[in-house]
């Protein structure tokens, strides 16, 4: 009881007490706690989709046979291609291709039907728009499958070595859920770097930390009762993410909510001590903004977030284990989609505290060589 | 004229004066291509694959050995005494082959031979192409083995246009300039128009003969002159670093450029004259600028992806229409025929923010 009343008056408390008021008394940060999270979460969740369907397909039937028509009919079956035109001659074809217009052309010579019959190898030619050079592979890809399947129904027979895919954790194979924790992520970081950071270089700005100075508060009851607050509202946008993810993109949460709790505070730390780190560099919001850009900009990029980490060139993979959002990232897609615990996950649980510890240390020595 | 000439001087000196965001302006578009061009491949190539080969015959070890011939996958050793799911649990693996007992024998006696594959599906995407790479090698596999004809009865050849060797980057670094060359020029013109407002310096303008068209004027041909050396840099390390050569008529893209830039600076200035402080102006340049121009321009994935109603907005992107003009400057290399109508656009949405930042400026002279 003695304590507490300690803690009632002592100079933390009352410090915690005006961030507090100052926060809710901020209306713009409010909003700003809310709003662009959610709008980011929503478009990215919603644009960032890098399925392989409907692409535009323009034929060329010279043969104009049974065995060619069914050839296009299987092209469109499995809605990875749509014939948008049937066009007469392979010059137009070509163009159509080259203005992208379309994205794959095919082209079925007059003498297909007579080759298939009389056990030669019919040729079927093939244009694609190699810009997009990672759709038009998969996209070659799936041409090939679909003509072999054509041939195998048509000779009634069977593959000699069947290949029997099992998909974990997402049977449906729905990208989205691959997308949004990343984009959880990478929201979060956004958020905590930013607004923490602004909170600071505010007192600055205004020239108020050097009152605060004048207090009997010492330098790290200054900065916590700073933390605390923001802690709690960025708690509050870590649920509001995972709503969304749940309620709008049907995620799922085969794992332990307490662990993904325990884990998400621990990367808030981390945001929360870049942007004070960054707030110790600089000395207006202006710049302020400006330098987070720099630095979320490589973390965003480099955490798997939007591009997964396996095709990296070799310098940026490695250059990503030091990346706290990949960490982070790595647990919260391990905790919903896979529901695996610590066991698999304590070596990024291990590097996130890591670096959160690492981050904060260096953040509140530098806030205090500021202050004195 | 010559009132608006004094602007750009001044606005030229007052950048220059401010070193960080000058050292800013110049190394975040470069940090940003390199980052985005070396970093962002969505070819999967080096899957992390685990085999487990319960039948240890020449079949099985065959295919194994060709399985990691091509470098799309690698392979990870795992200890045979723990549960081989774990190999995806730990995410150490991409996914997993399994040869069962009675490979070899069925395929021997005339059977069907299988192939067990347990994949990660949490990268949806991914996982599709790891399924189809695995069917397409056995596929291969049984030819060479002489389980398929060597000759199939259909054969596509293919011809990839534009980029034979697929190279991803011819895709990814034109990319890179509509999202780079929107950001910034505009990120900057919004400090400038706010930093005005905030210092009350803006008063000033008021007081004096400058109109408000002019004031905006001359700061939008200001900020175009520094984002001109902005993209003049950035494309001159992405020609160095990536090789990117013009594929044919360069005219489209010369001239669509400086229209780019100065409209992108015109939407800077717009939200900057529309908010009331700096950093409301900041977050909303970069949270705006940012989703639109790498989420809804067809920077990364497709536009044809996007849902509808979200489809609708690309529309009114700029960076989608740079982006056409662009990848047909560098890699596919059809002219104006194809782009025209893109350079219109892009005029068309500059003039908009032209006439809603004169707009708000003129109702804030009134207010004040």
């Amino acid at each position: 009881m003695a304590f507490f009343t300690r803690f009632l008056n002592s100079p933390l408390w009352a410090l915690v007490r005006k961030e507090v008021q100052q926060i809710l008394r901020n209306k713009q940060l409010i909003v700003l706690l809310i709003f662009p999270p959610t709008i980011q979460l929503l478009v990215y969740g919603f644009a960032l989709n890098p399925d392989v369907h409907y692409l535009k397909m323009g034929v060329v039937d010279y043969a104009q046979t049974i065995e060619s028509r069914e050839i296009v009919a299987a092209m469109t079956e499995n809605q990875i291609f749509q014939v948008e035109q049937v066009l007469t001659s392979e010059s137009q074809l070509a163009r159509q291709v080259e203005t992208g217009k379309v994205t794959a052309g095919m082209v079925i010579p007059p003498e297909f039907s007579r080759d298939l019959t009389q056990q030669k190898t019919a040729e079927i030619q093939v244009l694609l728009d190699g810009v997009d050079a990672n759709t038009a592979g998969i996209a070659n890809g799936y041409i090939n499958q679909i003509l072999q399947q054509y041939v195998l129904r048509r000779s009634n027979t069977t593959l000699p070595i069947e290949t029997h895919v099992t998909f974990l954790y997402n049977q449906g194979l729905i990208s989205s859920w691959f997308f949004v924790p990343g984009v959880m992520g990478l929201v979060l970081t956004l958020i905590g770097t930013i607004s923490s950071a602004v909170i600071v270089v505010k007192e600055k700005d205004t020239g108020t930390l050097e009152q605060l100075l004048m207090t009997p508060a010492e330098a790290w009851e200054i900065l916590l009762a700073k933390v605390v607050p923001m802690f709690v509202l960025l708690t509050g946008d870590v649920l509001l993410a995972l709503s969304i993810g749940r309620g709008i993109f049907g995620l799922p949460f085969q794992g332990s909510f307490p662990l993904f709790m325990l884990l998400s505070g621990l990367y808030l730390f981390v945001g929360i001590g870049v942007g004070i780190m960054l707030a110790t560099l600089c000395e207006s919001q202006q710049q302020v903004v400006l330098t987070t850009f720099f630095i979320n900009l490589p973390m965003v990029q480099l955490s798997g977030a939007i591009a997964p980490i396996e095709t990296m060139p070799d310098f940026f993979r490695y250059l990503s284990l030091l990346n706290p959002l990949r960490h982070y990232i790595t647990i919260i897609r391990g905790i919903l989609l896979k529901g695996v615990g610590l066991e698999a996950l304590w070596m990024h649980a291990l590097a996130l505290a890591t670096i959160a510890i690492v981050v904060m240390a260096i953040s509140t020595d530098r806030f205090r060589k500021q202050l004195s | 004229m010559k009132r608006i000439i004094s602007q750009v001087t001044k606005e030229l000196a007052q950048f220059r004066r401010d070193r960080l965001t000058l050292a800013l302006a110049f190394l975040l578009p470069f940090a940003t291509l390199l980052i985005f061009g070396f970093a962002i491949r969505l070819e999967a190539k080096d899957i992390p694959l685990v085999v487990q080969d319960f039948d240890r015959s020449y079949y099985s070890q065959t295919y194994i050995q060709r399985l990691f011939v091509t470098n799309q996958f690698t392979p990870i050793a795992w200890n045979d005494r723990q549960p081989i799911a774990q190999a995806l649990d730990e995410g150490l693996a991409k996914a997993i082959v399994i040869i069962p007992h009675e490979f070899s024998r069925d395929i021997k006696g005339g059977k069907v031979g299988e192939i067990q594959v347990l994949v990660d599906g949490t990268d949806a995407n991914n996982a599709r192409v790891i399924k189809n790479s695995i069917k397409a090698f056995t596929n291969s596999f049984a030819q060479t083995q002489g389980l398929l004809p060597e000759n199939p009865p259909i054969a596509a050849r293919s011809r990839l246009w534009f980029n034979p060797g697929r190279q991803e980057s011819l895709y990814i670094v034109p990319g890179v300039y509509a999202v780079v060359l929107w950001i910034f020029p505009s990120l900057l013109s919004a400090i400038a128009m706010v930093r005005e407002k905030e210092k009350g310096t803006i008063l000033q303008v008021y007081a004096s003969s400058l109109s408000a068209t002019e004031l905006i004027l001359g700061k939008s041909f200001a900020y175009l002159l520094i984002a001109l050396m902005m993209g003049f840099c950035v494309m001159g390390a992405g020609a160095l670093i990536f090789h990117l050569r013009f594929a044919g008529d360069p005219t489209p893209y010369l001239l669509t450029t400086p229209v780019y830039l100065w409209t992108a600076v015109m939407f800077g200035l717009l939200l900057g004259a529309r908010s009331s402080n700096q950093n409301s102006a900041v977050q909303g340049v970069s949270i705006i600028g940012f989703l639109t121009s790498f989420l809804l321009s067809g920077f990364i994935y497709p536009l044809s992806n996007i849902p509808f109603p979200l489809s609708l907005l690309p529309n009114i992107v700029a960076a989608r229409y740079y982006i056409d003009v662009t990848r047909d400057a560098f890699v596919r290399g059809t002219g104006w025929s194809s782009v025209w109508i893109d350079l219109l656009m892009i005029i068309l949405l500059g003039a908009f923010y032209l006439h809603v930042t004169r707009k708000a400026m003129s109702r804030m002279q009134l207010n004040t």
